[in-house]
């Protein structure tokens, strides 16, 4: 199975073409994160967590703030090692950052390369992979497009609003053609209007690369029009999944619509209860 | 797109937002021209002339010196002094501030000796140098260097430490390597930082080399002073400290039309946020 047809030539080609037979590409398990506090005192941010997460799935990672669910995200990505458990991206452990996964944050402001264009920004990964110039510009540019920038790809990131900024990223994630899709809470610091805009423009995204996209958000409204799956965290600390929602409606969805509307007060409902069993087990 | 020059943080620093208009060129000669006749005035009847030649005299006196050549030697003597020391104290500071950034032990083995080096200017320094080094050239080399290096690298190491983890992380996700993120995002993140600091430190260098110049030289617009004072010939002393000025100026104009105007690029989030 893992045997390599001669020739092919190793890096990214080859790593595509490896495909494993399990539809599961990361799998989560047994995952824990202690932090020592100055005291001394192990603090647990959540403890066995295992989640497998299906190839070209849409999975929202939803909870409170404090929960972990973004420390959980860091960890597939490879940014920091789980206390406890292990994290596997098609069968193979996950110890470091690399571009089978890449991650779309929600600080755009610090997350772009502020001294260069929209269109060398969603180049940085290519240019990394060593791909020529005139190769590159062209995947750029595919990718502008389908994020709707095509008209600014020259444009400095400080030209740009938020929104902008935020679909730049999000081409610049695509154009290394990941397995994984990582966001975390990228919409959370967009105005109403824009969030609204860029959800249906991800889901469309998603559609069209058929991508397999981890999402975090504490917006219920967002999880319920984003997911194939939701995964409900409880509070923290020590949080732990408490729910796990197939969402089988239609896409495109409609925010407004009512099956959207009824399941999204049902996590609102779910929501309240658990933050009211935390206040009872603290008092 | 407002224009925020004060976070360079230099004094000297002009807005940049403020175009040279009619009117501000009228204010600012105006400004001039006050100072002239009030300089003349005390020069007449207030303060003994000897003290205080007439600024006619002063200018007089710094043509004479450029005539002669003697100023133009001295000029060339400082500049050097300047251009090689504070080439040097740059190199050293943007190459260890990157390394402290980055190793925790560059970082713990320097931080100790840099704690003790910070506060003392160039002037208390100077001693010690002449002792180590004697007068000759090195040692004003050294007092230049060792003053430029340590604002350079307190800039570069800050500007390191400010850049946000997610750009790395950012990279790192995207496929850099160790170096690739090294080169192409930890430096370019630090080049605003590393700019600031040259700039302070170019600043600092003239008053370094002057100290020196003061003490232990032949030549040198610091020794042109000193030279004038021993002899009191105060209309000296005015023409080489206005010399002073205008080559710190210069100096600074230089540099913000060709580093700064280069490093502008990595400058965004300083000019445009």
């Amino acid at each position: 199975m893992l045997a390599m047809e001669p020739g092919l030539m190793p890096g990214a080609s080859a790593a595509n073409a490896v495909t494993p037979a399990s539809a599961d590409v990361i799998e989560v398990l047994g995952v824990g994160k202690r932090f020592r506090s100055r005291s001394g005192k192990a603090t647990s941010v959540f403890e066995d967590v295992s989640l497998s997460i299906r190839r070209g799935e849409f999975v929202l990672l939803l909870g409170p703030s404090g929960c972990g669910k973004s420390t959980l995200l860091n960890m597939i990505a490879g940014f920091e090692p789980p206390s406890e458990g292990r994290i596997l991206q098609d069968s193979t452990p996950v110890l470091r950052p690399d571009a089978r996964r890449t991650m779309v944050f929600q600080d755009v402001q610090g997350s772009l390369f502020p001294w260069l264009s929209a269109q060398a920004n969603v180049e940085f990964g290519l240019r990394m992979a060593g791909m020529p110039s005139a190769q590159r510009t062209s995947v750029a540019s595919r990718y502008l497009k389908l994020v709707g920038l095509d008209h600014a790809a020259s444009k400095m990131p400080f030209e740009l609003s938020g929104g902008m900024k935020q679909r730049v990223q999000i081409a610049r994630a695509l154009a290394t053609d990941p397995e994984v899709l990582l966001m975390d809470e990228p919409f959370g610091a967009l105005d109403a209007q824009s969030r609204n805009v860029l959800q249906a423009e991800l889901e469309r995204i998603w559609q069209a690369t058929k991508k397999t996209i981890v999402f975090v958000t504490h917006d219920i409204a967002e999880a319920v029009r984003l997911a194939d799956r939701i995964v409900v965290f409880g509070t923290g600390p020590a949080a732990k999944i408490v729910e796990v929602i197939e969402v089988d409606l239609p896409r495109p969805r409609v925010p407004t619509s009512l099956e959207v509307a009824r399941l999204a007060q049902d996590i609102g409902t779910l929501f309240s209860r658990f933050a009211l069993h935390a206040q009872e087990g603290a008092a | 797109m407002a224009t925020v020059s004060a976070n360079l943080s230099r004094p000297q620093a002009a807005p940049k937002a403020i175009a040279i208009s009619p009117g501000r060129m009228f204010r600012t000669s105006l400004g001039i021209i006050a100072i002239l006749v009030a300089w003349e005035l005390l020069h007449l009847y207030v303060v003994n002339p000897l003290l205080l030649p007439s600024p006619f005299k002063v200018v007089k006196t710094l043509f004479a010196l450029l005539q002669s050549g003697e100023l133009i030697d001295d000029i060339a003597a400082s500049m050097r002094r300047i251009l090689v020391g504070y080439s040097m104290g740059c190199a050293v500071g943007i190459g260890l501030g990157l390394l402290m950034a980055r190793s925790i032990w560059v970082n713990d083995l320097l931080s100790p000796i840099l704690e003790v080096l910070r506060p003392l200017s160039p002037v208390a320094m100077l001693p010690l140098v002449l002792i180590w080094f004697g007068i000759d050239e090195f040692a004003k080399y050294f007092l230049v260097s060792y003053t430029a290096a340590i604002i350079v690298l307190l800039n570069t190491a800050a500007g390191v430490a400010a850049m946000p983890i997610i750009r790395e992380r950012a990279a790192a996700c995207l496929g850099a390597n160790e170096r690739q993120i090294y080169l192409h995002v930890i430096l370019p993140s630090t080049i605003p930082h590393i700019i600031t600091g040259m700039r302070t430190a170019l600043g600092f260098s003239f008053m370094a080399i002057v100290a020196a110049e003061l003490i232990a030289a032949e030549n040198g617009i610091g020794y042109l002073i000193m030279q004038s004072r021993m002899l009191i010939q105060v209309d000296q002393t005015f023409a080489g400290l206005l010399t002073l000025s205008a080559l710190g100026a210069l100096s600074d104009v230089v540099f913000r039309l060709t580093l700064s105007r280069y490093g502008r690029r990595y400058q965004q989030e300083i000019f445009n946020v």
